[in-house]
């Protein structure tokens, strides 16, 4: 057996010089791992100059950090991040490998896993201890159930869901080490031909007090008009939508709401019509009180909500307007 | 150009649930779907082949018996065959075994281009495309919203978290998954909805081909977590809407 420390390592998340906030959460859900499998919790930065953002981990989590200078990687690339990972997690001894359940993650995280040979599981939201060590939970069938994963062998490649650990509190904690690798360009038959910034939310949503946010069950373009009367009831209030609300051009893509749109704390939150997909509530969890209308008394959204309102919402909202004069 | 297409099969999302004894089961009538991103990448597959006339679409679907009326739905919406890989609906295989039976049956067709969904609706994993194309020793690109493919590289844009976008070119053989946008799936059409009566898909039993152990086990099911008080107002409509306002002026919302 070698006595080398094995490992869970982290791998960073960031765009343009900074980290994404969920490498915080990451480096949280990996302190609920480490300990039961002693592992040492470490993490990596890989980049054209990871340098900076390697000191900032290693500073404000005290964990050791490894800025792997990556040639050619001046902006995120799946596959040359997938690559230099394959080459480089078997040489740091990495038993547990955590990215998130991101875009990004999702480009490199399971391709990785069938590279090491590894098990995978996506989409973590909460560890639970056992007898055996760590067992994963995360949501399935719809958002309508949980399940509870195990390895059964190791490595182990996990992606974390945005929002669901509680982000390492900002500060200083002591440095921990950091140290350079320096990887050539990987072979790669993808390549980055350009990044186009998107176009940015909306400015009335982020302002907005009450959010009255339309989802697929609204089904016609036409009904959006009762959800514009219903924000009309509200001093401060903006309209937003799910993806396909967006998709299908009833609105604009900056009026959505979710991981690849918006992300908003109105001091209400009326999601009408929508099913509660993880992806469109890690952009709406945090909002102060939060109503769900939907005709299916299982969606998920009703999980997330202050007020349950199990009802087809033309006929809902429309005695809502009546009765409050609207 | 050859394309792939993989479909899942999913129960309607609205469907209701009991969860018993650890297994989730529909309350009857049990309605299926193709999952909506799949649909999507078929939709994809169909326009490449309405600008390359000379492309084939195959359609694939890992599943029970039942994935046959998925892929009869893929041939109505135009897609030139349909494979399907027989496989029992519990236990719910595994992401990596999934793309190990895929592959199995895929590497020896030669295709040019295989498309996924970017998760499918139901499991959410994300995991059986980009599977798929490491066991194939293909490139892959996920949550491609945008594809062109010239004959042999394709250029397409992906999208990342707040709206960002990737624009890549790809070599030939390759894996896309893919993420919504304003592309809607057409409907089946008559006509091809009568050729594919008449087609019978190509049935390969999962059993029949090669996939390594499990590397994960689901131990428990168990109903999601309530993260809010979720008062779940009673009454009629009229009555449901008057509590709701109520609460909104209690706290002042209103
Ligand atoms: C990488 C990635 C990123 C994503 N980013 C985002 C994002 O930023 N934002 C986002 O929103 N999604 C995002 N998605 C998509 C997300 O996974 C879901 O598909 C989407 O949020 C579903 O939208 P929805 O709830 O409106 O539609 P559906 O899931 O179709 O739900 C419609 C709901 O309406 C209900 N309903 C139907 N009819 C009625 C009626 N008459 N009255 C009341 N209720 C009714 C149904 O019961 C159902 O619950 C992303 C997906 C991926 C893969
Ligand atoms: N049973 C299946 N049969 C065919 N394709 C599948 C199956 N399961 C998953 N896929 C494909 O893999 C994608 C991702 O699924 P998942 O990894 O479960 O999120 C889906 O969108 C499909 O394209």
């Amino acid at each position: 057996m070698s006595a080398a420390t094995k490992r869970l390592v982290v791998v960073a998340e960031h765009a343009q010089g900074r980290l994404a906030p969920v490498t915080w959460e990451l480096l949280a859900c990996a302190r609920q791992v480490a300990p039961a499998l002693e592992l040492e919790i470490t993490a990596v930065v890989l980049g054209q100059e990871p340098q900076p953002l390697a000191q900032e981990i290693a500073r404000r989590s005290g964990v050791k950090t490894w800025a792997v200078e990556v040639e050619g990687l001046a902006h995120f690339h799946g596959e040359a991040q997938r690559l230099a990972l394959a080459g480089l997690l078997p040489r740091l001894e990495a038993q547990v490998v955590l990215g998130a359940h991101s875009t990004s993650g999702l480009d490199w995280a399971p391709a990785l896993a069938t590279d090491l040979g590894a098990a995978y599981i996506p989409g973590v939201e909460s560890v639970s201890r056992g007898a055996d060590g760590p067992a994963f939970w995360r949501s399935a069938h719809f958002g309508k159930a949980r399940e509870k994963l195990t390895p059964e062998t190791w490595p182990l490649v996990l992606t974390v869901q945005p929002g669901a650990f509680e982000a390492a509190p900002p500060g200083e904690v002591g440095q921990g080490k950091v140290e350079a690798i320096r990887l050539s360009a990987p072979p790669c038959r993808t390549k980055v031909l350009e990044l186009v910034e998107g176009a940015g939310a909306d400015a009335g949503l982020g302002r907005a007090q009450v959010v009255v946010a339309a989802g697929r069950g609204v089904g016609e373009k036409e009904n959006l008009e009762l959800l514009r009367r219903v924000a009309g009831l509200f001093s401060s209030a903006a309209l937003a939508g799910s993806r396909p609300v967006c998709d299908l051009g009833w609105l604009g893509y900056g009026q959505q709401v979710g991981l690849t749109g918006a992300t908003v704390a109105p001091r209400l939150y009326l999601a009408c019509g929508i099913s509660g997909a993880l992806q469109h509530t890690v952009g709406m969890q945090g909002s102060g009180f939060v109503v769900a209308i939907n005709s299916d008394p299982q969606a998920a959204i009703f999980n997330l909500a202050d007020v349950c309102v199990v009802e087809d919402l033309t006929a809902f909202l429309s005695a809502l307007l009546e009765m409050a004069g609207g | 150009m050859r394309l792939l297409v993989c479909l899942k099969q999913v129960w309607e999302p609205e469907s209701l649930f009991d969860l018993q004894e650890a297994e989730l089961r529909p309350r009857s009538p049990l309605r299926r779907k193709i999952s909506s991103y799949d649909e999507l990448a078929l939709e994809e597959a169909l326009r490449l082949k309405d600008r390359l006339p000379e492309a084939r679409v195959t359609a694939l679907s890992v599943g029970a018996a039942t994935a046959v009326d998925a892929l009869r739905r893929a041939l109505g919406m135009g897609a030139d065959q349909a494979v399907h890989i027989l496989a029992p609906e519990q236990p719910t295989p595994r992401p990596a075994t999934l793309a190990a039976w895929i592959a199995a049956w895929a590497g020896e067709q030669g295709f040019d281009l295989i498309l996924a969904g970017g998760m499918s609706e139901d499991a959410m994993q994300g995991a059986v495309g980009p599977m798929l194309a490491a066991k194939l020793g293909l490139p892959a690109v996920t949550s491609v919203i945008k594809l062109d493919a010239g004959s042999n590289a394709l250029e397409v844009e992906r999208e990342m978290e707040g709206g960002r976008r990737q624009r890549l070119s790809v070599q030939l053989p390759a894996l896309v998954t893919i993420q919504s946008g304003p592309n809607q799936p057409r409907y089946p059409t008559l006509s091809n909805l009568l050729r594919a009566k008449k087609t019978t898909p190509l049935t390969i039993e999962a059993v029949d081909l090669a996939a390594p152990l499990e590397r994960e086990k689901v131990l428990a099911l168990a109903p999601p977590e309530k993260r809010r008080a979720g008062l779940v107002l009673e009454g009629d409509t009229t009555q449901k809407a008057e509590r709701l306002l109520a609460i909104l002026r209690e706290r002042a919302l209103l």
